[in-house]
């Protein structure tokens, strides 16, 4: 695992990241993939409070994962993002 | 003959409107087979020619993990439909094309049909609509439902589509380093001639995706062994690979989307513009937010259907005139007055008493129940469409989720459990929106706790009779205890059969941008809400309305009798009257109340107009003098009431969502334990003051 990976709960309000893998199967996993966020995908997150669901941008489209979700989820973060607009 | 058109679409991508602007509204709805998931179809007629369109339930793609998806696959290998129709989001192509490319790997007969094209140039995406469709090799057209514009394009192109032999190319994606694998799975499949009615290649991919509902037919039609093999091919993969497979497909097919579209799509700038709703994903606002709108909208609902809370509101201001007219202006005021009318009428112009009491009761009694039902299930399916077709509805979702997740619930909970307090039926269907089978199990359950309106206006009416105790607390107490109860038996299912085990609820939520809702879209939601009403749940209420007169009418010694107090009915409630000793209520009266209570689980406004015929009382507060029911008996008789055992509908919607004999007995002696626990000790607490 590269070091700079981290979970996506654990991201930044505003920073772009890339989706690196998940932790776990089932079906919320083939879930994801169809929204969009396949392992490579780019993402935004637009809100990431201490607790609650992480709202994410993908392709255009604002997804709600929530925080138990959003902890298997492996990202890279690679900066700042465009925000809301 | 007629062509047959199987309409798909991502969720959010405008697939209901446009199926209603091409059909017109004109729809039958029904269910497929062996499941509640609805069949909705409707019939164009164009160009001579009638083209059926049959509207498959919204799905992200075709990986079998929700039965949506599995039956839409299943429908466009059958062979029925002649042409499949993918609806891709203009505004949001790459996202959504996920679907179509999925489609034309399994069928040659794709047209692919973008919706809100008008929105796409606001939403700075300038799509170049010829190009994508030579890349894809399908036609592709642009529509829109606000100017219908290229709804006669994409029914040329279906009639031009159909009118060609099938056997067209499927699309074949480059996997990759994938390819040998998914070769070798193919020649296993073809070698052994198995599951012939699916694409080879696509059936080789899937199985290598880890697709468990082909799996299981493999095994089924080809054995052990075959299925061995497959596997052993995948593991094989999975190690050359070194990653999730089913990641790998996926992002193939991201990778065709952003090479199909990348020529032929200019983008300005992000689509954006929820940036005002950001307070419903705060933490503390949130929750609020989510609560007030609910609140308001259910008050909004309620002053309608019965006048409360407005008429009190109005009378503790000293305005009596203004509440007594909100009051007999209410939905349920108003039906009361004609429907007293029209069983009148019917008792003078039928001249057998009998007949007549059939007649009046059993039937105008039950049509009058379906018709009290349409203006309130119209109300509640208006706002709530509104707030769907706005897309506030996710955003509330989302905010309600830091409290629901306490009791074990996703915030997408909301749905069902505001649909609740209308009707239960309509609540139990909408828990499919749920991710997780095990919450969905549970809510199923626990809903009936709700009350419904049915159960608001019984509660009012039993408040009339209150002598000292206020009648606006004794609603909010039924209101109250019943959330209670629902709050404390999903957090105890949770804690006992969820938690333990690591399953809690989560969240996984599209959220559209917010718009200010189409009125043409909204009256679509409510027409078919509405009808699928009148169909449904009119039955179960005129039935269970004439099966009640029966009871209450025919004599133990199987004669007609009008005097219920000789009916198998009154026979049956006077050996049950022990059972409401404990409340306080007992005495020669006792068995008309346990009557009313029977006469309840069939449509539970039925228990007020039950416990009127029987006692002979013109208002509820004369019996209740009469059968010597005090305050101190009425409002444990109230959280009875609201709690004891949901109606024979909502049973038979549990049972069509479950299957499960079970689930539906779990849910009567769970009701009718609490209901019980909860009366005795609303007693004591009485008696005890």
């Amino acid at each position: 695992m590269s070091s700079d990976s981290l979970t996506l709960d654990a991201v930044e309000e505003g920073k772009v990241a890339r989706v690196l893998g998940y932790e776990g199967r089932g079906g919320w996993v083939y879930r994801m993939y169809q929204m969009g966020l396949v392992p490579g995908s780019i993402i935004e997150v637009l809100v990431n409070n201490w607790k609650g669901p992480v709202i994410v941008r993908v392709m255009g489209v604002e997804v709600a994962v929530g925080r138990g979700l959003a902890r298997r989820i492996r990202v890279q973060v690679l900066g700042e993002g465009a925000g809301w607009r | 003959m007629e062509v047959r058109v199987a309409l798909i679409g991502q969720p959010n991508v405008g697939k209901s409107s446009l199926f209603k602007a091409l059909t017109g509204g004109d729809v039958r709805i029904a269910n497929w087979p062996g499941t509640s998931v609805e069949r909705v179809e409707g019939v164009v007629e164009y160009k001579g020619r009638r083209i059926r369109l049959v509207d498959l339930p919204g799905i992200y793609g075709f990986s079998a993990t929700t039965l949506e998806e599995r039956l839409s696959r299943d429908y466009i290998l059958s062979g029925e439909p002649h042409v499949v129709v993918v609806l891709v989001d203009a505004t949001l192509p790459e996202r959504t094309l996920y679907l179509a490319v999925e489609a034309l790997e399994l069928t040659g007969n794709v047209i692919i049909a973008f919706t809100k094209t008008d929105l796409a140039h606001s939403h700075g995406v300038h799509i170049n609509y010829e190009l994508i469709q030579n890349k894809l090799k399908a036609p592709v057209v642009a529509t829109s439902i606000v100017d219908d514009r290229g709804l006669n394009a994409l029914l040329d192109k279906v009639l031009e589509t159909a009118s060609k032999p099938s056997g067209k190319p499927l699309l074949n994606l480059d996997y990759g380093e994938l390819e040998p694998f998914v070769e070798s799975v193919q020649r296993i499949i073809l070698e052994h001639r198995v599951l012939a009615n699916y694409p080879s290649r696509w059936l080789a991919v899937r199985l290598l995706e880890g697709d468990a509902e082909l799996e299981e037919r493999l095994l089924r039609e080809a054995g052990e062994e075959v299925l061995n093999k497959v596997r052993a091919v995948r593991s094989e993969a999975q190690r050359i690979v070194g990653r999730d497979l089913a990641a790998l497909t996926a992002s193939k097919r991201f990778q065709f989307i952003l090479e199909v579209l990348g020529s032929g799509i200019v983008k300005k700038k992000v689509a954006g513009g929820g940036f005002k709703y950001r307070f419903f994903y705060n933490p503390v606002l949130g929750p609020l937010a989510s609560i007030l709108f609910i609140t308001l909208m259910f008050l909004a609902v309620f002053t309608i259907n019965t006048g409360f809370p407005l008429n009190t509101l109005l009378s503790a201001l000293g305005q009596e005139e203004l509440a007594v007219a909100v009051e007999n202006y209410s939905v349920s005021g108003l039906m009361e007055e004609y429907l007293g009318a029209v069983q009148e009428w019917v008792g003078g112009v039928v001249g057998n008493p009998v007949a007549a009491s059939l007649i009046a009761e059993g039937v105008v009694g039950g049509v009058g129940t379906v018709l009290t039902f349409i203006p309130l299930i119209l109300v509640v399916s208006l706002i709530l469409a509104a707030l769907e077709d706005s897309g506030l509805l996710p955003r509330m979702a989302i905010g309600a989720h830091y409290l629901t997740s306490k009791m074990g619930l996703s915030g997408a909970a909301i749905f069902p459990l505001t649909l609740s307090l209308g009707c239960n039926v309509p609540a139990i269907l909408a828990t499919r929106a749920s991710i997780s089978l095990r919450e969905r199990l549970r809510l199923a359950i626990t809903l009936p706790f709700i009350p419904c309106q049915a159960r608001l206006i019984v509660l009012l009416a039993l408040s009339t009779a209150l002598s000292t105790f206020s009648s606006s607390l004794l609603v909010i107490a039924g209101y109250l205890s019943a959330f209670l109860a629902f709050i404390t038996v999903n957090y105890a299912l949770y804690r006992l059969q969820d938690k333990p085990r690591g399953r809690n609820p989560e969240l996984l939520l599209e959220v559209p941008p917010v718009h200010r809702p189409v009125p043409r879209v909204l009256w679509w939601m409510v027409w078919s809400d509405l009808k699928h009403f009148v169909k449904r749940a009119g039955l179960v209420i005129l039935s269970a309305s004439v099966a009640a007169w029966l009871l209450t009418h025919v004599s133990t010694s199987l004669q007609l009798t009008l005097d219920p107090s000789d009916s198998v009915a009154a026979a049956v409630s006077r050996v049950l009257t022990p059972v409401l000793e404990p409340l306080g209520i007992s005495g020669p009266g006792a068995w008309m109340v346990v009557f009313a209570l029977i006469t309840g689980f069939f449509a539970k406004e039925l228990f007020i107009s039950s416990l009127l015929v029987v006692s002979g009382s013109p208002t509820v507060r004369q019996a209740a003098s009469l059968l010597g029911l005090g305050d101190a008996e009425l409002i444990p008789l109230a959280v009875f009431m609201v709690l004891y055992v949901p109606c024979l509908a909502t049973l038979s919607a549990i049972y069509s969502e479950t299957r499960s004999a079970r689930h539906v007995a779990l849910t009567v002696a769970l009701m009718m334990a609490i209901a019980y626990a909860g009366s005795l000790l609303t007693r004591l607490l009485i008696t005890m003051g």
